[in-house]
C-alpha cells in the first residue's frame, strides 16, 4: 500500500536583512580587490619568479653545526618558555578578570572589567611588545608581558562566558543545601568549566608558540630575534634552520596540545 | 516545630501570590503540600528556606523555625540555617556530577564541619551500599533520587524540603522513592514538607494541604488535586 503523499510544510519565510547583508558583503570584497593596488600579473612574471626561486635556494642547505645548533636549541626553549609563561600569567589574569567579568559582582563590575578585556585584546601582541620593549628592554620579558597581556584579554573574556553559560541549578542546589556563595562556585561551577577553560588554554598556547616566534622580530627574544639577525645578515642557511626549529616546534606543541584536549573532552 | 505567620509575597511585576498565610507544622511529621501550577508552592518552599523574602507586611510577617524567626535573618545567617538544620529534595536531583556518590552524600557534612562517616552508612539505607565510589552518570533517574534523599538527610536536619520529589520517575520508581522517603524521615524524626502535582505522592504523607488564592487548608481528598 503506498503511503499517504503529507506535503511538507512551507518553509519559513526568508529574511531581506540575509540578502541585503550577503550583497553587503561582496560589495565589500569587489570594493577591497579595486581600490588595493594588487599588482598580480607582475608578481607572475618570469624575472619574479626567477629572483623569488634564486632567494629560496639560497635557504639550502641550512646550517647543520654544532655550535649554531646549539645556539638554535637555547632560542626555542626561549620561546617555548615565553610561550608557557605568558599563557600561564594570562591563565591567571584571566581567571580574575573573568570572575567579576561573568557578573558575579553585579552588572557595573561585570561591564567595567569586559571593557578592560576588550582592550586587552584588541591590542596585537606585536603592538603590547613594541609599548613593553620601551619599558622593559630588549629580551624575552617583554614578549613573555606581552603575550601575557593580550592572552589575559583573550581567555578573561572566554573564561567569563563560560562561567556565565555554565548550568546554575548545581550551584542554586548548594547554596540552598547552605553553602557559601564561594564553596558553591568551587565545588559546583567551577569543575563544570575547567575542561573547557583548560581546552581554551590548550589554543591559546598553541597561538602562542607562534606568536612568540613572531615577538622575538621586535626584539623580544627567541627564534624569532635569531630570525631577524640572520635574514638582515643575509644568512640565509641559518635562517633556514631557524625556521625548521620554528616549525619542528610549532608542530611538536601542536600535538601536545591536541592529544591534551582530547584526553579531557573523553 | 515551624510556624508561617501572616506570610505574603508579591513578584516583581506586582502579581501577588500568596496573602497573609499562617501555619504550623509539627516536628517528626510529613506534610504534602497540593495545589494548582503558579499557585505558589515552589515560592513557599523557598521562603521557608530562606532563599526569598516575604513582603515586609505591616502585621509582621515572619516564619518561626523552633521559635527563632527566620525572616529577619541575614543572607550569611540564613545560609548557617540551612546549613545544619534543613535538607532540600528537588525534581531534578541536583547531584553534582564530577564528584562520587559518597563525595555528593558527604557535601552537607562536611560544609557543617562534621566527620564525613555516616556518608556510607546513608548510601547503604537508601539502597546504594557498595556504590560509593560510581559517579551520577553511572545511575538512573531513581537511583539518583536516592542519592538526593541520603545527602538531603545525613546531617540529620529538623526540616526536610522536597520540591516535586518523584515529578521526574515513572510511577513504580516513584512509589519506592516515596517509601524509602517516609521510612527515613520516620526514622530521623525531621518535619518534612513536600511540595507535588501527584495525588500518589500525597497519599503518602501524614497531612495533606491544599494551597489555594485564599490559603492553606487542611484536606483529605488528595485524589481531587490537579495533575
Amino acid at each position: 500500500m503506498k503511503a499517504a503523499h503529507n506535503p511538507m510544510p512551507p518553509p519559513p519565510p526568508h529574511s531581506w536583512s540575509g540578502w541585503a547583508f550577503g550583497i553587503a558583503l561582496i560589495a565589500l570584497v569587489v570594493a577591497s580587490f579595486a581600490t588595493l593596488p594588487l599588482k598580480w600579473a607582475e608578481f607572475f612574471t618570469p624575472d619574479a619568479v626567477h629572483s623569488t626561486l634564486e632567494f629560496l635556494h639560497g635557504f639550502v642547505p641550512p646550517e647543520s653545526g654544532s655550535g649554531f645548533l646549539r645556539k638554535t636549541a637555547i632560542a626555542t626553549g626561549e620561546t617555548l618558555a615565553m610561550s608557557a609563561l605568558g599563557t600561564l600569567l594570562a591563565v591567571l589574569g584571566g581567571m580574575l578578570l573573568a570572575i567579576p567579568g561573568a557578573g558575579r559582582f553585579g552588572r557595573v563590575p561585570r561591564a567595567a572589567v569586559r571593557a578592560v578585556l576588550n582592550v586587552l585584546r584588541s591590542i596585537p601582541e606585536l603592538v603590547w611588545a613594541s609599548i613593553l620593549l620601551i619599558a622593559a628592554g630588549l629580551g624575552p620579558f617583554a614578549g613573555t608581558m606581552a603575550l601575557a597581556a593580550h592572552t589575559a584579554g583573550v581567555l578573561g573574556r572566554l573564561f567569563a562566558d563560560a562561567l556565565e553559560n555554565a548550568a546554575p541549578l548545581p550551584e542554586q542546589s548548594l547554596r540552598s543545601n547552605g553553602a557559601t556563595p564561594m564553596a558553591a562556585f568551587f565545588y559546583a561551577t567551577l569543575p563544570q568549566t575547567l575542561p573547557q577553560m583548560l581546552s581554551y588554554t590548550l589554543y591559546r598556547w598553541e597561538n602562542n608558540i607562534r606568536a612568540a616566534a613572531i615577538l622575538g622580530v621586535v626584539g623580544a627574544g627567541g627564534l624569532g630575534q635569531m630570525l631577524k639577525y640572520h635574514l638582515s645578515l643575509f644568512q640565509m642557511p641559518r635562517a633556514a634552520t631557524v625556521v625548521i626549529a620554528m616549525l619542528l616546534l610549532v608542530a611538536l606543541v601542536d600535538a601536545v596540545s591536541f592529544a591534551m584536549r582530547r584526553a579531557l573532552t573523553r | 516545630m515551624l510556624e508561617l505567620r501572616n506570610l505574603s509575597k508579591t513578584y516583581a511585576s506586582g502579581h501577588p501570590v500568596l496573602e497573609r498565610l499562617s501555619w504550623t507544622f509539627r516536628a517528626g511529621e510529613f506534610v504534602a503540600i497540593m495545589g494548582d501550577s503558579g499557585v505558589g508552592k515552589s515560592t513557599l518552599l523557598n521562603l521557608i528556606a530562606g532563599l526569598d523574602q516575604p513582603d515586609a507586611a505591616p502585621d509582621a510577617a515572619s516564619i518561626l523555625l523552633n521559635g527563632a524567626a527566620m525572616s529577619s535573618l541575614d543572607d550569611d545567617a540564613a545560609t548557617r540555617l540551612r546549613r545544619a538544620r534543613m535538607g532540600f529534595i528537588f525534581q531534578a536531583f541536583h547531584v553534582l556530577p564530577h564528584l562520587t556518590l559518597r563525595q555528593n552524600v558527604a557535601l552537607p557534612l562536611l560544609l557543617n564541619g562534621l566527620p564525613d562517616g555516616r556518608a556510607g552508612e546513608m548510601l547503604g539505607a537508601v539502597g546504594l551500599k557498595g556504590r560509593e565510589h560510581d559517579y551520577p552518570h553511572q545511575l538512573s533517574g531513581g537511583e539518583m533520587q536516592r542519592v538526593a534523599i541520603a545527602r538531603a538527610l545525613v546531617h540529620r536536619p529538623a526540616l526536610v524540603l522536597a520540591d516535586e520529589p518523584t515529578g521526574n520517575l515513572d510511577p513504580e520508581t516513584a512509589h519506592a522513592i516515596l517509601q524509602l522517603l517516609q521510612t527515613e524521615i520516620r526514622a530521623s524524626g525531621a518535619c518534612t514538607i513536600m511540595v507535588t502535582h501527584s495525588p500518589a505522592a500525597a497519599a503518602m504523607a501524614d497531612r495533606v494541604l491544599r494551597l489555594t488564592k485564599q490559603g492553606l487548608y487542611e484536606t483529605t481528598a488528595v485524589n481531587s488535586g490537579s495533575q
